[in-house]
């Protein structure tokens, strides 16, 4: 064989493996995508095709009206409403306790600035399953309501990983422009929300995504505390407790639907700010 | 005068760094640190969510039910005739005394978890509470596989997507859609895809291939449970493994490939000499941030098999909203707590803080 088939052979294996991986991560997407245009008859079809077909005459047919039902469905828009809300407030509530903290950690010198930085670091690894009876005791002694609760105690991973992620851009950030606004006469808060919060905007824009995608994943928390209050329910619990109009068959189709339309916002958004979630991502894991 | 100047300057700092750390604390005082107290003290009553019973003080009986097992050898029957060891007709084994007859009454009923044969002995394993040995074993099995998986998954990948082509971002972007998916939506794509029938994904490719019938029933067959759950972890979060692989693979300065290459070193080793050791800090944090993670998994267990199979915070979750015992749930959550505790240490260990 010659160089230059080698070279060949080489790149169409490589391609050929590049296109197992693409496949072997979007395709459970993909059929999400393909059972949400059928019909009950349809996806109760066997063997399932891989396009909506007609179950009687095999031709193309795609269904829409799964889509149509999951918005007349109350629960699932009280869900994305839900969502929306708690994992918004979160995420707000998250970075602005978390910056202050952050901006003490990453650029102020003070005595216990070690000891500080190991709690946060060991409150991201913090399991929630474990305060999960406590919490739940604290809510039901309080009487705080639902939704309430959920923005409160999802804090418990977004504030921890918000403060550390944050703590690193502002360390990053160089020393003389602290320097030269504290010789400007600026007080230390002032450089704070004057100079350097506006230099940390794309990691504030980049941590507060992150945030909110956890805040929007969650879900034992969800479980939990709208297990008395079912008009609370997030979308992680609203599609899990899907019921279509047939009670006696679990309506995959609508909530392949539903799978769809919360995904696609998510994937849009990610898409967006790819470069920077990666980085947020490895900021938050691999330095810590 | 410049000194104290400094010194004024240095108050001021630590006065301020103070105030902007106390909301924070105190957040998390409210949220983790009490409760993470409630639940420790919890732990050691009989205390039931709504029940009518007095709550108790009962030391450590809740962990005693919870962890106490024991390994009991079966004893092979013997026929009172010929006073030889039975040997069952059909199957030409040794007939063996159930478990229950072997198994400890008293003070607590045990119950078989599991059995298994060792050089002709056949032993069971006994437990006050099965379900949640079984949650424990449940657990480590899945946290061992998924991980390991998703290591060896995520290396491939971040390999392929580190060598340069066109479309480069393409993939990368690709890399991040089932990271994106939320875990409760993307275990309901799988469990229809795991449906027992062939309107179901896999048991209609499987036929095709000509395995089976059409009719696997992953979700409640006992040997697939949890190759099923495995697999729906790894699809969700390789991708994540592999991106936090791929920033390792782009600290490895190209230099020392170059070097290798001027010697004449092969690409195979050159991943060996080269690549595995300077991306060995890499692959140890993510090692011990996915097991930290695999160890409190909640969401695929409650999802996929509720309560046909627990995870630990599966069973936590179960013994508190469903069996409203939440004595039993506060020295689970313990458990969790002390196992993840020993995890999270080193992964402290290994990064430390950087305080400048």
């Amino acid at each position: 064989m010659s160089k230059t088939q080698k070279k060949v052979l080489k790149k169409i294996l490589f391609y050929f493996v590049l296109a197992v991986i693409v496949v072997y991560l979007l395709f459970p997407f993909y059929w999400a995508v393909n059972s949400s245009l059928k019909s009950q008859a349809q996806l109760s079809m066997t063997p399932a095709t891989l396009i909506p077909r007609d179950p009687d005459t095999g031709e193309i047919s795609i269904f829409t009206s799964n889509y149509f039902a999951i918005f007349k469905n109350g629960q699932f828009l009280r869900g994305l409403v839900n969502s929306s809300i708690v994992a918004t407030s979160t995420t707000i509530l998250s970075l602005i306790v978390g910056s202050f903290a952050a901006f003490a950690l990453g650029k102020l010198r003070f005595k216990g600035k070690e000891p500080a930085l190991y709690v946060i670091l060991a409150m991201t690894m913090f399991p929630q399953v474990t305060v999960l009876s406590g919490l739940y005791a604290v809510i039901n002694a309080l009487n705080l309501s639902a939704r309430f609760s959920m923005i409160f105690t999802y804090m418990l991973f977004t504030l921890p990983f918000t403060t550390w992620v944050l703590t690193s851009f502002f360390r990053d950030l160089p020393k003389e422009i602290m320097q030269s606004a504290q010789v400007d006469g600026a007080t230390p808060f002032q450089t704070f929300h004057m100079i350097l919060l506006p230099l940390t905007a794309p990691a504030l824009v980049t941590t507060g995504l992150l945030a909110f995608i956890q805040a929007w994943n969650e879900y034992l928390f969800a479980l939990t505390f709208t297990s008395i209050d079912p008009s609370a329910r997030t979308v992680p619990v609203a599609i899990q407790y899907f019921s279509g109009e047939f009670a006696r068959q679990e309506p995959f189709g609508e909530i392949m639907a539903a799978a769809v339309v919360v995904t696609i916002p998510i994937v849009v958004l990610v898409l967006i700010f790819q470069k920077r979630i990666v980085a947020g991502l490895t900021a938050g894991a691999v330095k810590g | 005068m410049a000194k104290k100047g400094m010194s004024e300057l240095a108050k001021e700092e630590q006065k301020l760094a103070v105030k902007l750390l106390i909301p924070t604390f105190i957040i998390l005082l409210v949220i983790a640190l009490y409760p993470l107290g409630q639940v420790f003290y919890t732990s050691f009553t009989n205390r039931t969510f709504a029940g009518t019973g007095t709550t108790e003080f009962i030391g450590l009986d809740n962990y005693q039910k919870l962890l106490s097992f024991s390994i009991k050898e079966l004893p092979p029957v013997v026929d009172e005739e010929t006073g030889k060891v039975k040997i069952d007709e059909e199957t030409g084994k040794k007939v063996f005394q159930s478990p229950i007859q072997v198994l400890p009454r008293q003070p607590e009923l045990y119950r078989p978890v599991y059995s298994f044969n060792f050089f002709g002995s056949k032993y069971v394993v006994g437990a006050v509470t099965p379900d949640f040995i079984r949650a424990v074993f449940n657990t480590i099995i899945f946290t061992i596989f998924s991980v390991l998986i998703e290591t060896i998954l995520g290396l491939g990948i971040a390999l392929v997507v580190n060598s340069e082509f066109k479309g480069r971002g393409m993939m990368r972007a690709v890399m991040l859609v089932p990271w994106a998916v939320i875990t409760v939506v993307s275990a309901k794509m799988w469990e229809w895809m795991f449906q027992p029938t062939r309107a179901g994904l896999f048991n209609m490719l499987l036929d095709k291939f000509g395995i089976g019938t059409g009719n696997f029933s992953f979700l409640t067959n006992l040997s697939l449970q949890m190759p099923a759950i495995i697999a729906v972890d790894v699809w969700k979060t390789t991708p994540f493994m592999a991106l936090l692989l791929l920033a390792g693979l782009q600290l490895i300065p190209q230099e020392l490939y170059e070097a290798a290459e001027v010697d004449g070193a092969s690409k195979i080793r050159q991943f060996f000499t080269i690549t595995l050791p300077l991306l060995k800090p890499s692959v140890a944090v993510a090692l011990i941030f996915r097991t930290l993670d695999s160890l409190r998994v909640f969401d695929v267990f409650q999802v996929l098999l509720a309560q046909k199979r627990y995870s630990m915070a599966s069973f936590n979750y179960f013994q508190l909203i469903s069996a409203r015992q939440m004595g039993m749930a506060s020295a689970i959550g313990v458990i969790i707590f002390i196992l993840i505790f020993f995890f999270a240490l080193s992964y402290m260990k290994a990064l430390g803080v950087d305080t400048e």
